[in-house]
């Protein structure tokens, strides 16, 4: 972590930076704007994956409840990363320096592993075609996974401010 | 008795004492079950908005799909005032004084008040498609507005 500190000072003290922290609106606002489309975002693609589990919506298949959630969720998505990125921009020395940053970013990945997994690998099979009710269990786990990844990342995102520095 | 003097006797509440004592990972854990009940709240009442609009699930009815999501949605909305109201025990005075507050909470009881005449209306399938649609812009800027308000605490 340490070799990403002198970026880190550097981002935080650029125009752009100290604009951010300096604005008595912008960081409030961007703040609100992560927290709120991080709530709708991640949230719909916990929905998909109390469907996959079967714990919503058993009849309607999941292929279908994907292709129409997932344009939502991913442009949700993009707000709360490129809002993610300005927060980040005005505070990195601080928000680097703590431990849940790191794990958020540990689980971020994992989470973004899995989704690409299940994108391109579970989703593909023919198997899952005509699929109604439940569901083959690898499916079910990808489901799992995924909210369990994305509530952990939800955690540490709001750990940040609680634990600002390694023991 | 006034918010202000209700505002001090909680303060001086037992329960009060021990959640401002409290290791500071307390308040982190409300304000986590805080945004997980916000996240599921605002998830769920975007499916039912989506539908309602008839932007997905055609082949469904729009009364099924808000029988389906109600439920998550009220889970959230317990689980954001269970750990809100403890935030709120934890320091009355902070936020009783806070005009963000005030507005928060005058929006939390409008939405909530909305929202369950709303939903029960369109799980009966009895309103007319120009109303469910209205209905759930409506419903979903007010409970965004109450998220803004919350923001805004703790800046002002």
């Amino acid at each position: 972590m340490w070799s990403l500190q002198p970026l880190a000072e550097r981002l935080e003290q650029s125009d752009i930076g100290t604009a951010i922290a300096e604005s008595r609106y912008a960081f409030p606002v961007i703040e609100g704007t992560h927290l709120l489309s991080l709530a709708i975002s991640v949230g719909l693609i916990i929905l998909i994956d109390l469907r996959l589990v079967g714990l919503l919506m058993r009849d309607v298949p999941a292929r279908t409840l994907v292709a129409q959630l997932r344009p939502y969720a991913l442009w949700g998505y993009a707000i709360v990363f490129i809002s993610g990125v300005l927060l980040l921009w005005s505070e990195a020395t601080s928000v680097i320096a703590s431990p849940a940053w790191t794990f958020k970013w540990i689980f971020m990945a994992l989470a973004g592993i899995n989704a690409l997994y299940f994108e391109f690998i579970v989703a593909r099979r023919p198997l899952v075609d005509g699929d109604q009710g439940a569901l083959p269990r690898d499916l079910k786990a990808a489901g799992l996974a995924s909210m369990s990844l994305w509530t952990l990342v939800i955690v540490c995102g709001r750990l940040i401010a609680y634990l600002p520095r390694w023991p | 008795m006034s918010l202000t003097e209700l505002a001090n006797v909680l303060q001086a509440s037992r329960l009060s004492h021990a959640i401002a004592k409290s290791n500071h990972l307390l308040i982190a854990a409300l304000q986590i079950v805080h945004v997980l009940g916000i996240t599921l709240l605002l998830a769920s009442l975007c499916l039912i908005t989506l539908r309602l609009w008839g932007l997905l699930l055609a082949q469904r009815s729009a009364a099924q799909v808000v029988r389906e999501a109600s439920g998550l949605l009220w889970l959230g909305v317990v689980l954001a005032i269970t750990s809100g109201t403890f935030m709120f025990l934890g320091s009355p005075r902070h936020y009783v004084y806070n005009p963000a507050f005030e507005v928060k909470m005058t929006l939390l009881v409008l939405a909530i008040v909305a929202e369950l005449m709303f939903l029960r209306a369109a799980a009966a399938g009895r309103l007319p498609r120009i109303a469910l649609k209205l209905g759930a812009g409506l419903s979903f800027s007010l409970w965004l507005a109450v998220g803004v308000a919350g923001r805004a605490i703790g800046f002002v």
